[in-house]
């Protein structure tokens, strides 16, 4: 089959088990509704102001939303940060950027701003900036004369997210005994119904980012081949990396900004797909898009139903599935490579 | 005929019911709220609020709480919506509340957005004076229909408040460290009511002018300002033994005024973290600690 039939073909089915994972999602939940009253809400027959109403479509349709764009995002941001390294390991937490987001969310939580549109806005803006301050401290460690010492730029990323984990640590210490609770259960990353103004501005946030690597797959791919290769070939690689860093710090920052840090599905969802489609950016960027919506919507749904009528954070079920997988796959196909 | 009459009846109750009449009302942290007067059916998210409509007889508009309302017992028998920092909204919304509870001190604001955006009306609570608290059980009064049972239950507080305050008068204040929290030592601050409950009981918080509510606090600072008194909150429940503070640690600062004295304690002392109609009986346990002679 050609790339081109391959990814149609791929991402046909990705689309049909988006679908039956988000019916799964809009179906069940700890208010016990009937399908039929889903049915009636969903096809808005059922009044505004019915349970069954405000249930489905201003509870669990926004999450359900915001589920797929995070998760899409998070995904892409690992496919971009693995082309980047060409590492396997480079994930947006493993280089340090999710915590440089979540450094700037807490920044901002402090200053005392929600999730109405434009606090959102600005919440994003510190997210984006932590994001990006870490990014470019984990590039301006590992760079060096003739190109980015890979090795060193892990090492880079790991300390980088140490040094903004002690930073968010800081924050906690002088922040008081009642306000504690709420931001360490955001720290735990949750996704919430989002209103549809903040939801827009996630979704712009979000595509803009995957957008922006999706330009940049076919030199990622070149990438791939070594710095020097990629160079001969035509590759402006420092403005490559540069755009690829911007663009999946935008994603790390959009995602924390609006749920909190979700370690893993940038590490899981890019891996898998590789074990299906191959090393081609082309095609595993839009993938990763639907792949990661899937994951981290099954995590979630998980997470509203487990436990109901509480509720566990969704950042604990994606590493909780996340971590063992991520060991079998070490074990089993990277087992050579690595 | 019989039963027409009280098909008539029962719309007319629906309509007198409905909540086409609703009432702005301004909260505690003066943001208005719209809401049908009385309210029918309340959700509290603030264990103090749940108590409150308890004493005042209000218990059968209450429809939801916390899993941290557990006093009176009768609350458990209402269903929980979940924790005050995670309530379940799907839960919560099932229950039809025409009010919500809640709290800046504890609750999340985005909770609160999220029902606002909901179209719940939410009637946001603070406390943190014993004149507020007062202040708050006369507005849940109000708010429930139960004026007439306010000044039972304040009343009642007031003159056991007054009967503290004569009891330690004769006494100099003593100073008193209130250990909220053993490691990392958290205790009540400027903000916190406890300060005040702590004045009222004859002594005096020597963190009273310190931090925000609940401030973090270096031991090497505690043990410089002499307590006289030392208060261990004690917060283990059954078998979970986090945050009971061991004693034993203390008693170790042989320096310290009041391990010399032996006016060290510990107890359960949740009723002193509420800002409900319990807040009298927190006081006498205080003042019992701080001067037992003045309880022969």
């Amino acid at each position: 089959m050609s790339p081109a039939g391959r990814l149609a073909f791929v991402l046909g089915v990705m689309g049909v088990i988006l679908v039956a994972v988000t019916a799964l999602a809009l179906f069940v939940g700890s208010a016990g509704l009937s399908p039929q009253a889903v049915a009636r809400a969903l096809a808005g027959r059922a009044g505004a102001e019915s349970v069954e109403s405000i249930v489905t479509l201003q509870l669990r349709l926004p999450r359900v939303v915001a589920a797929v764009l995070a998760g899409g995002a998070l995904a892409v941001a690992g496919v971009a940060f693995q082309g980047l390294t060409r590492n396997p390991l480079a994930e947006p937490a493993v280089l340090g950027v999710s915590s440089g987001a979540a450094f700037g969310v807490v920044l901002a939580q402090i200053f005392g701003l929600e999730l109405s549109f434009l606090q959102a806005l600005g919440v994003a803006t510190f997210a984006f900036a932590g994001a990006l301050m870490a990014a470019a401290a984990v590039y301006l460690i590992a760079v060096v004369p003739g190109g980015l010492s890979i090795q060193t730029l892990l090492l880079a990323g790991v300390i980088v997210g140490i040094f903004f984990t002690s930073a968010i640590t800081v924050l906690i210490s002088v922040m008081d005994y009642n306000r504690l609770g709420g931001v360490i259960y955001w720290l735990l990353g949750n996704l919430a119904p989002i209103p549809a103004s903040s939801l827009a501005l996630f979704a712009v946030l979000a595509l803009g980012g995957c957008w922006l690597i999706l330009r940049s797959a076919r030199e990622l791919n070149l990438l791939a081949l070594g710095e020097e290769a990629a160079v001969q070939l035509g590759v402006d690689a420092v403005r490559l990396k540069r755009r690829v860093f911007a663009a999946a710090a935008l994603l790390t920052g959009s995602v924390v900004a609006f749920t909190g840090p979700i370690g893993f599905v940038g590490l899981v969802v890019p891996h898998m797909l590789r074990g299906i489609l191959g090393q081609d950016n082309r095609l595993l960027v839009p993938t990763a898009l639907v792949g990661g919506g899937i994951f981290l919507l099954a995590a979630d749904t998980l997470a509203r139903n487990i436990v109901a009528p509480a509720e566990l954070s969704v950042g604990v079920i994606t590493s909780f599935c996340g971590a063992p997988f991520f060991v079998y796959l070490l074990r089993t196909r990277y087992r050579v490579s690595l | 005929m019989i039963r027409a009459l009280g098909v008539v009846l029962a719309a007319l109750t629906l309509l007198i019911a409905s909540p086409a009449a609703g009432l702005t009302v301004r909260d505690m942290l003066g943001r208005d709220v719209t809401l049908p007067l009385p309210p029918q059916r309340i959700v509290s998210l603030v264990p103090s609020v749940s108590e409150i409509i308890f004493a005042l007889g209000a218990q059968d508009r209450l429809v939801g709480r916390t899993d941290f309302c557990d006093y009176p017992a009768a609350v458990l028998g209402k269903p929980s919506v979940g924790g005050m920092v995670n309530p379940n909204l799907e839960t919560l919304v099932t229950l039809r509340p025409d009010l919500v509870f809640a709290t800046d001190e504890g609750n999340r604001e985005d909770t609160v957005q999220q029902l606002r955006r909901l179209r719940i009306p939410v009637y946001l609570v603070h406390a943190n004076r014993i004149a507020e608290t007062v202040d708050l059980i006369a507005r849940v009064g109000a708010l429930t229909g139960r004026e007439a049972d306010v000044s039972r239950v304040t009343g009642d507080m007031q003159r056991r408040i007054e009967a503290v305050r004569r009891a330690v008068a004769p006494f100099p204040r003593r100073r008193v460290l209130y250990v909220l929290w053993p490691d990392p030592l958290i205790v009540p601050g400027r903000e916190s009511m406890l300060t005040e409950l702590i004045e009222v009981a004859g002594g005096t918080s020597i963190t009273a002018t310190d931090g925000e509510a609940y401030p973090r606090f270096s031991l090497e600072t505690a043990v410089a300002r002499a307590p006289e008194v030392i208060i261990l909150a004690d917060h283990s429940t059954g078998a979970s033994t986090a945050g009971r503070s061991a004693p034993e640690k203390w008693k170790r600062l042989t320096s310290v005024p009041a391990v010399q004295a032996g006016r060290l304690h510990s107890a359960d002392l949740s009723i002193l973290h509420r800002y409900g109609p319990r807040v009298p009986e927190g006081i006498e346990t205080l003042a019992r600690f701080i001067h037992p002679e003045a309880f022969p």
